[in-house]
């Protein structure tokens, strides 16, 4: 009992340890996040993340490479995306050059045998190297298991894929290793850290869902979008940086199409610098709208509330 | 696994968070790893493994929240606690055996609906035997705490399903808590004179009584949360849908969603994208190596594509608009796997309303629906009649046209001959009648005269059957 305690405070301790590992490589996080990479290290489980785009899922697998110091391989999803693409591929070119050299080979090998069978035979004999790993190409999710002491593989947008690609990802996820019908299975070397990135703009199938450990991301509160805008561009003052984060918190209270998200207040804060802005009003925001919205219907919406918008982030000021 | 878990578990499941055993097992791991020492931080390691969806994060917190809340037993005023120290050290060594609430176990956190938590030695501070009285008296809540959570697992309060069985549980909990210990004492005070004592246990009694009724309410919640629910939406999706309620309408839109979903998930595996014209570099090369690597035989990709379309004719006039409203829900539920929908709506006139679905809400679209084309007296002649002006051109061999309506047509032509041509080109014709069989061709029905033209005439009263139409629709569209 008095291990298992130790052993728990030591927990909270490592989540907090992750938690400033990655304040320090400028991913600015609450606990909630750091405890799901905690988790998905120690479970080796996958990480499937959701959430609204722009709120930095697929920073986070960058962030947790950097910290643990292994190379990132990244996979982007797309409808149509097949194993080929994504897994591995055989060098066709070499085979056929192989085949070729066989041939030639073929006279040398077969001499001095008697009929048919006993060439058969010979043939048999001979290392069968057409389907091996020397004529293997692989692709991310190969180039992740074989990698000579893990890596970070993140499999972004898994909504973009179709259901069979899915599919076919469960036995990675579920055992890390994957199944080539001419060779058997080929094991992780080293587990990998998996993230799954989704945009929900499809369902995900339950059984990919069991296999992984689910983070929501949702928009991130005042206090951390502020610190979160501090550690990007900390050449914004203290004043101004209230007013925005409090402005971009306002917006995100109407009915939009597209939310701003953390990516866009980064970016917006990034262009008021670069105008020299000390403080919001409503004619530096409207002209810069554009940078925060997607949408022109979305700009249009806003455009009337600016100004209660604006106040209100001053007061906040 | 801890049985606290299983039962959390099970309150997870009430709440409609689908909770697989692998997923059990991770959870159990998880709290090993984690621990129960910091609530914030097993709040969300857990609701990592068990909830995957937004919906699941927000019942399971719910769940979390209720399940392991600390406010059952509130700090009692210390006041009285502290005037009479003397006293209630006093009846403690009058309890003799007052130790039974090991001390060694007043130290740990208390879990409501934790008996044997973790590793814990069970059976060590067994609550039978345990000197409720001496308890009471002492007030300290995280060891009632531990003993009303400890008599709460022996009665088996985590199989409680019906609100009648409040009284039962609580009584039997306060049983095995030591109620009848509990009673003897007061007997015993009255007699021997110490009135006041009596009087502070009967206090405490009632006090303890509400609290662990309030207790066998709350987890009576937590375990049947959504049965209630559940048994309504079974019932509804039974029920003739001209019956249906109002008030049951966002039930009943919610129940559509849900089976509109489950059909998807049932049939959408079989969509497939067609890429033609690409060659399939990979099988060519596998085909042609017994062609010495010459591309002999070519292999194209082309993957099977065959969406269906569907054509809508809904009869949106009194009675059968109902049932006119939640096929049109079910198909426009079912974008993702009937891409190509053209809805039909008429009563006199008809008129197609495939835009307005797409650009409206739902619930908006149909209420426009209703109010251009419903009220005028029915007429299939001059409906088909429409329809064929309309949409006869685009109908080819992969196009299904269902027709929902009562076929009751004020006596008027119902243009058959029009149907048999729609008939003729479309691949299927399904008719939907609200009505039962035993009503078809009576009065101005017209079933007979149309019925030869459609490959399917089918009683469509709840959704149930339409769910049936739908999902046979989906089916033998691939």
């Amino acid at each position: 009992m008095r291990d298992l305690t130790t052993d728990q405070q030591g927990a909270t301790g490592d989540i907090d340890a992750i938690r400033k590992g990655f304040e320090t490589r400028g991913y600015i996080c609450n606990s909630h996040i750091a405890t799901s990479i905690f988790l998905a290290e120690k479970l080796q489980k996958p990480l499937l993340v959701e959430g609204p785009p722009g709120v930095g899922k697929t920073e986070l697998a960058k962030a947790t490479a950097e910290m643990v110091g292994k190379p990132l391989i990244r996979l982007q999803c797309y409808e149509g995306l097949d194993e080929a693409k994504a897994l591995y591929e055989w060098k066709y070119g070499k085979q056929l050059l192989y085949t070729q050299v066989l041939k030639e080979k073929l006279g040398d090998l077969m001499s001095g045998a008697q009929g048919l069978q006993e060439s058969m035979a010979r043939l048999h004999d001979f290392d069968d190297t057409f389907f091996s790993e020397e004529f293997l190409e692989p692709r991310p999710l190969l180039k992740a298991l074989w990698q000579p002491g893990g890596a970070v593989l993140l499999i972004d947008e898994i909504d973009k894929s179709d259901d069979e690609f899915e599919a076919f990802l469960l036995e990675l996820l579920s055992d890390y290793q994957i199944s080539v019908p001419e060779l058997g299975t080929i094991k992780a070397r080293t587990t990998p850290i998996v993230f799954l990135t989704s945009n929900n703009t499809r369902e995900i199938g339950d059984a990919l869902k069991r296999r992984c450990l689910h983070l929501y991301i949702p928009f991130p509160d005042t206090g951390l979008e502020q610190r979160i805008i501090a550690a990007r561009v900390p050449e914004m003052e203290v004043r101004l940086r209230t007013q925005l984060v409090a402005f971009v918190q306002g917006l995100r209270q109407l009915d939009l199409k597209k939310l701003p998200a953390v990516s866009e207040t980064i970016d917006w804060a990034r262009t008021l610098v670069l105008l020299h802005a000390r403080e919001l009003d409503a004619e530096l925001v409207r002209n810069t709208l554009n940078v925060l919205l997607k949408f022109q219907d979305d700009i249009d919406n806003v455009d009337g509330e600016v100004n209660a918008l604006v106040s209100k982030a001053l007061q906040a000021g | 696994m801890s049985e606290v878990l299983g039962d959390f578990i099970r309150a997870l499941r009430a709440a409609d968070v689908r909770v697989s055993t692998s997923e059990s097992i991770d959870a159990g791991k998880v709290i090993d790893l984690v621990g129960f020492d910091d609530r914030g931080t097993l709040r969300s390691a857990l609701s990592q493994v068990l909830a995957k969806s937004e919906d699941e994060k927000q019942a399971f917190t719910e769940t979390f929240d209720t399940f392991f809340s600390f406010e059952q037993f509130k700090e009692r005023p210390q006041a009285a606690n502290e005037n009479d120290e003397s006293e209630s050290r006093e009846a403690e060594e009058d309890g003799g055996d007052g130790e039974g609430g090991d001390p060694s176990q007043s130290g740990s956190a208390p879990m409501p609906g934790s008996g044997g938590m973790g590793g814990e030695p069970q059976g060590e501070a067994s609550p039978a035997n345990m000197d409720l009285a001496g308890l009471l008296e002492r007030g300290d809540q995280a060891e009632l705490q531990m003993a009303l959570a400890e008599g709460a697992r022996q009665a088996n309060l985590n199989r409680i399903r019906l609100f009648t069985q409040r009284g039962m549980f609580t009584r039997r909990i306060m049983e095995i808590m030591g109620l009848d210990g509990l009673n003897e004492e007061i007997e015993r005070r009255e007699t021997s004179g110490n009135e006041k004592g009596a009087e502070r246990l009967i206090e405490a009694r009632e006090e303890l009584r509400g609290q662990v009724r309030d207790y066998v309410e709350k987890q009576l919640e937590i375990f049947t949360a959504n049965s209630g629910r559940q048994l309504r939406e079974e019932v509804l999706s039974q029920m003739r849908l001209s019956n249906v309620d109002r008030s049951d309408m966002k039930i009943m839109r919610e129940l559509v969603r849900k089976m509109a979903k489950r059909l998807i998930a049932l049939h959408s595996r079989r969509k497939k994208v067609a890429r033609r014209g690409t060659l399939d570099v990979r099988r060519t090369i596998r085909a042609n190596i017994e062609f010495d690597g010459l591309l002999f035989h070519t292999i194209w990709k082309r993957t099977k594509v065959d969406r269906p379309k569907v054509m809508a004719i809904c009869d949106v006039s009194g009675s059968v608009a109902q049932v006119s409203r939640f096929l049109l829900m079910f198909l426009y539920s079912l974008q993702e796997v009937l891409p190509d929908v053209r809805s039909f709506a008429f009563s006199g006139d008809l008129g197609e309303t495939t835009d307005l679905f797409k650009r409206e809400k739902l619930e908006k679209a149909l209420t426009e629906v209703l109010r251009d084309f419903g009220g005028g007296s029915t007429d299939y002649g001059r409906a088909l009649e429409d329809f064929e002006s309309l949409a006869m051109n685009d109908i080819d061999h992969r196009t299904t046209v269902l027709v929902l309506g009562d076929a009751r047509s004020n006596y008027g032509d119902p243009r058959s001959d029009i149907l048999n041509l729609v008939h003729a080109r479309a691949r299927r014709v399904i008719w939907l009648n609200p009505e039962p069989r035993s009503m078809w061709n009576s009065g101005d029905s017209e079933m007979r005269r149309l019925s030869p033209y459609c490959d399917k005439a089918v009683t469509c009263s709840s959704l149930k059957d339409l769910e049936r139409v739908v999902s046979e629709l989906l089916r033998s569209a691939v």
